[in-house]
């Protein structure tokens, strides 16, 4: 049999999207934001959500809801089962860093661990497991996340790849 | 239309800066770069070509894709501005570049390697510290105010976790970026290192660097 890459979906920055068989979901340069990854294993069904803030208060313009967890993941779970997903759905958790920490005593907000808890906030609110993460530190990630196998890939500058 | 409004308790709306105030904004910032670029030439004894500045005004979500579509690792050093006026700095070098400044001023070549020594990296935030000084200054001298500068703080990784994190972590506005760029070239005896520098005032020090230059 041959077994055929999978084709890659590219999320950007404040987007979101829904993924089947045969594709990966990729989303680069996490810095403070953070990744929504999804999971349906059974009906291979996955989701991906950058996000940008920990909540629409934060902003002026607060309509997209791929921009907060809380309104990111109700929106990504109708994704996915439009999809076909009907098991049960796990999540994963990746970036939320912060990089030039030690700027933060001269005013800043720690983005990246504020962008975590809401994220983990929205995923229990929605009844949704969350079974692995690699958040938080000083540098920035990417993901590659193939969704028959539901492997996935964590990249970085400083640390290499990793599965989680 | 053309009026900047500005209310204290928000920050206003950048989209109403009109064409002269974003030619004042450029030229101020061309001041800066000339000081920083001179710096930069003294330290490394090489010619440095700037660019006349550019200034982005765009979406948190869609940052200048010159600098962010790449995942290729930069170095960026980035310092906070008090006092008169509030923002930051961001020097950006893509990595080839920052090697070879590390190089110059460590006077000794580097072991061939992807990544940069703890030496080298200090040796490339102090290069940092020293353009964003004369920037500042420069910007001091011209709009009659006091900038005090923080430490400086580096980070190597890709260009867009640098941004939206130097954007997002620090800026009061959540919304848009507005970031005035310069380029610097520098003639290397075999290439062309390039840099960036980013001025990235919050908005109400915009409103008083045109005060200052008496255009509101």
């Amino acid at each position: 049999m041959i077994s055929q890459l999978p084709c890659d979906v590219r999320v950007r920055v404040a987007d979101m999207a829904a993924a089947s068989h045969g594709e990966r979901l990729v989303t680069v340069g996490l810095g403070s934001c953070v990744a929504i990854i999804l999971h349906d294993p059974k009906c291979g069904v996955g989701g991906l959500a950058h996000v940008l803030l920990p909540s629409p208060e934060m902003s002026r313009e607060n309509d997209n809801p791929a921009k907060f967890p809380c309104t990111a993941v109700p929106a990504l779970l109708d994704d996915m089962e439009r999809l076909g997903a009907t098991g049960e759905i796990t999540a994963r958790l990746v970036g939320g860093a912060s990089m030039f920490r030690s700027l933060l005593a001269y005013g800043g907000v720690n983005m990246g661990e504020r962008n975590v808890s809401a994220s983990r906030q929205a995923l229990s609110v929605a009844g949704i497991s969350l079974v692995a993460e690699d958040t938080g530190g000083e540098h920035g990630r990417s993901v590659y996340f193939d969704v028959a196998t539901g492997r996935l890939i964590v990249r970085s500058v400083s640390a290499g790849d990793r599965d989680i | 239309m053309n009026d900047l409004h500005l209310d204290d308790s928000q920050v206003g709306d950048l989209r109403s800066l009109s064409p002269l105030h974003l030619d004042a904004l450029r030229e101020v910032a061309n001041i800066g770069a000339g000081h920083a670029a001179t710096a930069l030439s003294q330290m490394t004894d090489k010619t440095i070509l700037i660019s006349v500045p550019t200034i982005n005004i765009a979406r948190l979500e869609e940052l200048p894709p010159q600098l962010a579509e790449t995942e290729e690792p930069v170095a960026a050093v980035l310092m906070s501005m008090l006092g008169d006026l509030s923002g930051r700095t961001l020097l950006v070098f893509p990595n080839r570049t920052a090697r070879r400044l590390a190089e110059i001023m460590l006077r000794r070549p580097l072991p061939p390697s992807e990544t940069l020594g703890e030496l080298e990296e200090s040796a490339v935030k102090e290069a940092g510290n020293i353009l964003s000084g004369a920037y500042m200054n420069a910007l001091s001298e011209f709009l009659g105010m006091i900038l005090l500068p923080s430490p400086p703080s580096l980070a190597v990784d890709s260009a867009s976790a640098i941004l939206s994190t130097a954007y997002l972590q620090f800026s009061p506005d959540r919304d848009y970026v507005f970031c005035v760029e310069s380029e610097f070239l520098m003639q290397d005896s075999t290439e062309r290192l390039r840099g960036f520098f980013l001025l990235l005032p919050d908005f109400p020090s915009l409103q008083a660097i045109l005060r200052a230059v008496r255009l509101a």
